[in-house]
């Protein structure tokens, strides 16, 4: 860790052509908030010679939502969006992945799209934007292009940012109707970044699951959507499968696996086997937070409860989440 | 652009200095304008000891481009009291001991101060997500919880302008 920063050239763009103008390539880097580049920075992982401040850009700090979807731009902070009556009201599973970041500075000064670009498979909100079908816009010095966040994280610290690009906005459509969802990380301590986070969603109707979406995040060199296990599910009944016939599993709403496995609430076969396909389909690392394989089984565990608290929500209608600390 | 004569808003003053693109806002604020109130500890975002309000919003010094704070209000430990008058979270750190060695306290007073300031009646729950940003090694926090409490119900109090008698 350094305690002060290389000299670079700074530029503060007022238009995003000009911004786009002056991005053009490896030596240079776009600054939103500024958390993450900083940091690396002093860390010497990233020595730019040239710092491109977004802040000055008009209109790209917007959080809107409307019967279709929802969309925000590069500047929206982390705390915007989690405060946000739209999102906790229509897209509760982002309110829920951005609260479990502890920090409000970091959650005041990051941005939602800054946090994507940072490219890590670590992030709290990619998995939640996964699971939600969100889309990211790019925008370049001729044209503009929307792609799905899934070929948006190429590997770690990869992305399909190009040179004179940026992301200008990412679009999330908005969930079914009967739709439930939930996020559920693993963390050494609250404040440190996941050992391995989950994002569900499930639409339930007629008693089976309509639609499924599964995302983890942490557990391969980007984020990614655990389709197999999604096929497992989909169409399979409800009911029993997700232990939600008897008050253990109504409770399940708000409960994490031990207490949920301690009321000797049958295990469904149908989540079990879900959770060990999504399981499967990660590849984690070992590292200072986890070995390899424990993350993988505490995939299993995290996607059985949060499908759990997911179908329990989409059956009980709720699926609002509570606002942040102090917003008013 | 490479050195240029900045003007920042510091604790309601125009204050100039020398800067250069590189420059982070703790060291403007502690080696130029010699506030040294604001601590500095870890410098990866991760102890909330350099938290400074930027335009009222608790912000981590040591992660900002001093350039980038040019034209926002900043406010740091050294703007709170009124000449000898302590503001009454600074007044209730002291009276509920939930000052130690101290190092956590700048930060710790300035999110709870950006938190009464948009709730000025927190639960205990919202104190605690409000402060989760900011490490404290001393105290355990409980007495500092204690003190944001206290601090609330004074500025309630004090905004009545009457005090609450049975
Ligand atoms: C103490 C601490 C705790 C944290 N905890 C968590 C956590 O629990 N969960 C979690 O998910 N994250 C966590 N983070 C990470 C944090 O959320 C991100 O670092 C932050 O959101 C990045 O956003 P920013 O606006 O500051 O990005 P910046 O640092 O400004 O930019 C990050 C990168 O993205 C590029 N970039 C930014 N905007 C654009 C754009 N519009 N187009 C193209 N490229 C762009 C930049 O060039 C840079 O390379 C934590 C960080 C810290 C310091
Ligand atoms: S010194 Fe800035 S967060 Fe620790
Ligand atoms: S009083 Fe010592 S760190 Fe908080």
């Amino acid at each position: 860790m350094h305690r002060v920063l290389l000299p670079f050239e700074f530029a503060e763009p007022t238009t995003v052509r000009g911004a786009l103008a002056l991005i053009d390539g490896e030596k240079t880097r776009a600054l939103a908030g500024g958390v993450d580049l900083v940091l690396r920075m002093r860390l010497r992982q990233v020595l730019p010679e040239k710092v491109v401040s977004l802040q000055k850009l008009p209109h790209l700090d917007y959080v809107r939502a409307d019967d279709l979807g929802l969309a925000f731009g590069a500047l929206a902070s982390l705390r915007q969006l989690e405060a946000s009556r739209a999102v906790r009201e229509g897209w509760p599973l982002l309110a829920e992945a951005i609260g479990s970041i502890g920090s409000v500075q970091v959650k005041v000064q990051g941005t939602g799209v800054g946090n994507l670009c940072v490219g890590t498979p670590a992030s709290d909100v990619a998995p939640a934007l996964y699971a939600l079908g969100a889309r990211v816009r790019l925008t370049g010095l001729a044209d503009e292009r929307e792609i799905p966040i899934e070929e948006f994280f190429l590997d770690v610290g990869k992305t399909a940012v190009r040179p004179h690009e940026l992301v200008t906005e990412i679009v999330v459509p908005r969930p079914p109707a009967g739709s439930g969802a939930a996020f559920m990380k693993l963390a050494k301590t609250s404040e440190d970044i996941a050992k391995v986070n989950v994002a569900v969603m499930v639409s339930v109707g007629d008693g089976a699951y309509a639609d499924v979406s599964i995302a983890l995040g942490s557990v391969a060199p980007t984020p990614l959507r655990a389709v197999e296990a999604e096929s497992l599910l989909r169409m399979a009944p409800v009911g029993e499968a997700a232990g939600v016939g008897n008050p253990a599993g109504a409770a399940a709403a708000n409960r994490v696996s031990p207490a949920l496995e301690a009321t000797g609430n049958p295990v469904s076969p149908g989540l079990e086997a879900a959770a060990q396909a999504a399981a499967q389909a990660a590849v984690p690392i070992s590292d200072v937070r986890s070995t390899a394989s424990y993350r993988k089984e505490m995939v299993r565990v995290l996607v059985k409860d949060a499908l759990a608290r997911a179908t329990a929500r989409a059956l009980a209608g709720r699926s609002d989440v509570q606002a942040p600390g102090g917003v008013s | 652009m490479t050195k240029q004569i900045a003007a920042f808003t510091v604790n309601g003053a125009e204050r100039e200095a020398i800067i250069e693109p590189h420059m982070l806002l703790i060291d403007v604020l502690r080696d130029q304008f010699a506030l040294t109130g604001t601590k500095y500890a870890c410098g990866t975002g991760d102890c909330g000891a350099c938290t400074v309000l930027l335009d009222g919003k608790p912000s981590l010094s040591c992660l900002i481009l001093a350039v980038t704070a040019i034209g926002k209000s900043i406010l740091t430990i050294e703007g709170l009291a009124e000449g000898p008058e302590l503001h009454p979270l600074q007044q209730s750190f002291v009276d509920e001991g939930a000052i130690q060695c101290g190092f956590c306290t700048p930060g710790m007073i300035l999110s709870a101060k950006s938190l009464l300031d948009e709730n000025p009646d927190p639960s205990l729950d919202e104190i605690r997500h409000a402060l989760a940003g900011n490490l404290c090694r001393c105290t355990g926090y409980v007495a500092i919880f204690n003190a944001v409490q206290a601090a609330a119900a004074a500025m309630k109090t004090d905004s009545t302008g009457t005090e609450a008698r049975p």
